[in-house]
């Protein structure tokens, strides 16, 4: 009786041409030859080492949010692609179809969530494999350069994203989106609404804003541009910068972690790659049960002329909304975001503490650490005031009231100094001062060589602070609750963007300190206008109008 | 390069010696070049950065259009007699501008916040429009009084017509005090 052998029909099957014209490399033994022959051997995976340090494998150490951003990028193509066989980008029928996508296509809202979630979990992972190299000081020399590309590819995972919302054409895409061209619009010199920009003849039909939108609204072609940008141009930039990000990786020994001593490299295959498969198949499933589970949003129909109220951005753009309440927008829409991207591909080349490459090392590098993890979250806490914390009329509502009980009418603000400020000649009292104060605060953590004691320096600062409060409360200019306001937020700022760069950056060179004082001076001025408009109802603290510029 | 060097040094031809040959042969005049191969090199890679610089702007000239096809700017509000004073929603959702009825006539307000250009809505009883996207307040006059909008809102040039129609034209706007009182932001409309 004729038995199947399988190992028989294996062999026959392995050393046919077909299949050795398909994969090549001969008998797999699991030799070490084998194991780099695999690497070599595939197109796929060749960008990898053949072998490699074993620090590179630790989860602890990579939190493998590397991977897990790639592995996103490729389900948000394949969902992408299949989304498009469905889609038509026009004013007609582009909400249309993404009705058909959830009621009448089989998978099509299965597909629209997995596209959407998977956009969000990348914006998050893209995130947290940035604080992860941050805190490992993985951008230093010679990393510097893939440093400033993963910046540029979490600017574009930003920017694909807001392309990609206007996609549905429902009421959160169109006024996203006017809002955010908008904010184009008030870019300087390229923008019509921008300082500068009527000066050099920027109008409503010939500024940045207009090819954004391809006219003067949103509207027919700014739905097909964004959707050609959001489809084809910018994933193709993005692709070309992650074989750059990857190659650079693979060129700089794959991990920046310090070499100790007998340090012995694994086989990239199968332990690398092992790792990498699982983690984006964890990513497949989680992104699949959580596209099985919740739904993504769709608004009513866009309507260019009425806004729904609240109207909030996607919740990774509410921290630069809250920012917009607080500052113009050429500011907190271009300068600050501007600065934020400038600014982070600068760290590897302004910080120069050697120590710290490679782990985590919160005692060496006390300075970078501190003020990289405020600013991340400052990003997060405006997020969660944007998201949790403003109700009807984009007011404020604490967690526990009503958003159907309705708010007073925000009292009048009023400036500082300016036109309508505290006296008519104030902007001559503004400017000056304004300028002694910003420049004092630039110079003197770094002019004072002797280090000050941080104890003694806060505690001066918080009771100079506290009399001024205290006389306010005595003039009846302000409450308990504008004291403590004003106690936290110039506090926070004096020792965040005083006493903390006194301490650890004054023996920096001049122009490396300038540009750390400049970042950190402006991610304080967030918390010092914060406080201003909040606890005192400050519009500008130094308003120029006729050029637009308010601060 | 010393081989090929273009441009000698005057200097670089060794100097007759000391002692004087008057009857030295004449060196026949080196052939004249046309280019040479440095400037060549200069001119070819000016020409190819001159392409490309002309591309871009090429490029993004491209993307600003020529001819855009967007809904006329001017509309036929309707009667004048058929408002009552105060702020009118009436036209907000097609038009996106308020009528405003005054004792003495109308004004027209684009409804585009200038902060950012959302559409803010009218409160009545609080006598404010506010703004849904990033809080801003405006009076009734369309003068900001809280929140970050830069400048008032726009009033836009609105006509009485013969046949007693307002006529408002959203292209036309003025938002400063002293001038968006005056026609042809104002029309005029004895109350009967």
């Amino acid at each position: 009786m004729p038995t199947l052998d399988i190992e028989k029909i294996k062999k026959e099957v392995v050393d046919s041409q077909l299949w050795r014209s398909v994969f090549r490399g001969g008998v797999w033994k699991d030799t070490p030859r084998d194991r780099a022959g695999h690497i070599i051997g595939n197109v796929w995976l060749h960008l990898h080492p053949v072998k490699v340090r074993p620090r590179a494998l630790e989860w602890l150490y990579t939190w493998g949010m590397g991977g897990i951003s790639f592995a996103l990028y490729l389900i948000l193509t394949l969902t992408g692609v299949a989304l498009m066989f469905y889609y038509r980008p026009t004013i007609g029928l582009a909400y249309r179809d993404i009705k058909d996508l959830e009621f009448a296509v089989t998978l099509g809202m299965f597909l629209r969530n997995a596209h959407r979630w998977a956009a969000q979990a990348m914006v998050v992972a893209v995130i947290a494999h940035m604080v992860r190299v941050f805190l490992t000081g993985a951008y230093k020399k010679p990393r510097e350069f893939n440093w400033g590309i993963g910046v540029l590819l979490l600017t574009l995972t930003l920017f694909l994203s807001f392309t990609g919302y206007l996609l549905p054409w429902d009421q959160l895409a169109i006024w996203a989106v006017t809002v955010g061209t908008n904010m184009a619009g008030a870019t300087p010199v390229l923008g019509n609404e921008g300082p500068l920009g009527s000066l050099v003849g920027m109008r409503i039909n010939n500024d940045v804003r207009f090819t954004l939108l391809g006219g003067t609204m949103v509207g027919e072609n700014t739905l097909l541009r964004f959707y050609v940008m959001h489809c084809v141009a910018v994933p193709l930039v993005v692709g070309i910068l992650l074989i750059l990000h990857f190659w650079r990786i693979r060129k700089d020994s794959f991990s920046a972690a310090p070499y100790v001593a007998n340090e012995e490299k694994v086989d990239v295959w199968p332990h690398l790659v092992k790792r990498e498969y699982i983690a984006a198949a964890a990513t497949v499933l989680f992104i699949m049960v959580w596209s099985i589970l919740q739904n993504a949003p769709l608004e009513a129909i866009a309507n260019p002329n009425v806004t729904t109220n609240p109207s909030k951005a996607p919740w990774y753009f509410v921290g630069l909304q809250e920012l917009l309440v607080y500052f113009d927008p050429w500011i907190a829409g271009v300068v600050m975001p501007g600065l934020i991207i400038v600014g982070l591909i600068a760290i590897p080349y302004i910080d120069t503490n050697p120590k710290g490459v490679g782990y985590y090392a919160w005692k060496e590098r006390p300075f970078a650490n501190t003020l990289f993890m405020l600013g991340v979250f400052m990003w997060f806490a405006l997020i969660y005031i944007g998201y949790a914390l403003r109700g009807p009329n984009y007011a404020w509502y604490w967690p526990w009231e009503d958003w159907l009980m309705p708010k007073a009418a925000p009292p009048p603000t009023w400036s500082v100094f300016g036109p309508h400020g505290v006296a008519a000649y104030s902007m001559l009292l503004g400017i000056p001062l304004m300028g002694a104060v910003a420049a004092a605060w630039m110079l003197l953590p770094k002019l004072i060589q002797k280090e000050l004691d941080g104890k003694k320096t806060m505690g001066a600062f918080l009771g100079a602070v506290a009399l001024v409060a205290a006389v306010g409360m005595a003039l009846g200019k302000m409450g308990p609750i504008e004291g403590a306001f004003l106690l936290f937020f110039t506090g926070a700022s004096f020792y965040y963007g005083f006493v903390l760069p006194q301490r650890h950056i004054r023996a920096l060179d001049w122009p490396r300190y300038l540009v750390t004082m400049v970042l950190v001076i402006s991610t304080m001025s967030v918390l010092l206008k914060m406080c201003a408009r909040l606890a005192f109802n400050i519009k500008y603290v130094l308003t120029i109008p006729s050029i637009s510029m308010n601060f | 390069m010393s081989e090929t060097n273009p441009n000698p040094a005057p200097d670089s031809t060794p100097k007759a010696p000391a002692a004087p040959v008057a009857a030295a042969p004449a060196k026949p005049a080196a052939p004249a070049k046309p280019i040479s191969r440095g400037d060549f090199l200069w001119a070819g890679w000016s020409m190819l950065a001159a392409f490309f610089a002309a591309s871009a702007a090429a490029g993004a000239r491209f993307m600003f259009p020529n001819v855009i096809y967007e809904p006329s700017q001017k509309f036929n509000a309707g009667q004048a007699s058929g408002y009552d004073l105060g702020v009118s929603t009436k036209w907000l959702n097609e038009q996106r501008v308020w009528i405003v009825r005054t004792p003495s006539g109308f004004y027209a307000m684009w409804a585009r916040c200038t902060h950012l250009g959302c559409t803010p809505n009218w409160w009545g009883d609080q006598n404010r429009f506010k703004c849904p996207c990033h809080g801003s307040n405006y009076t009734l006059d369309g003068d900001v009084i809280a929140g970050p909008a830069p400048m008032p809102l726009w009033r836009t040039k609105v006509e009485l017509a013969p046949t007693g129609d307002l006529i408002v034209d959203k292209a036309v706007l003025e938002n400063k005090p002293g001038k968006r009182e005056h026609a042809p932001y104002f029309a005029n409309y004895a109350s009967a």
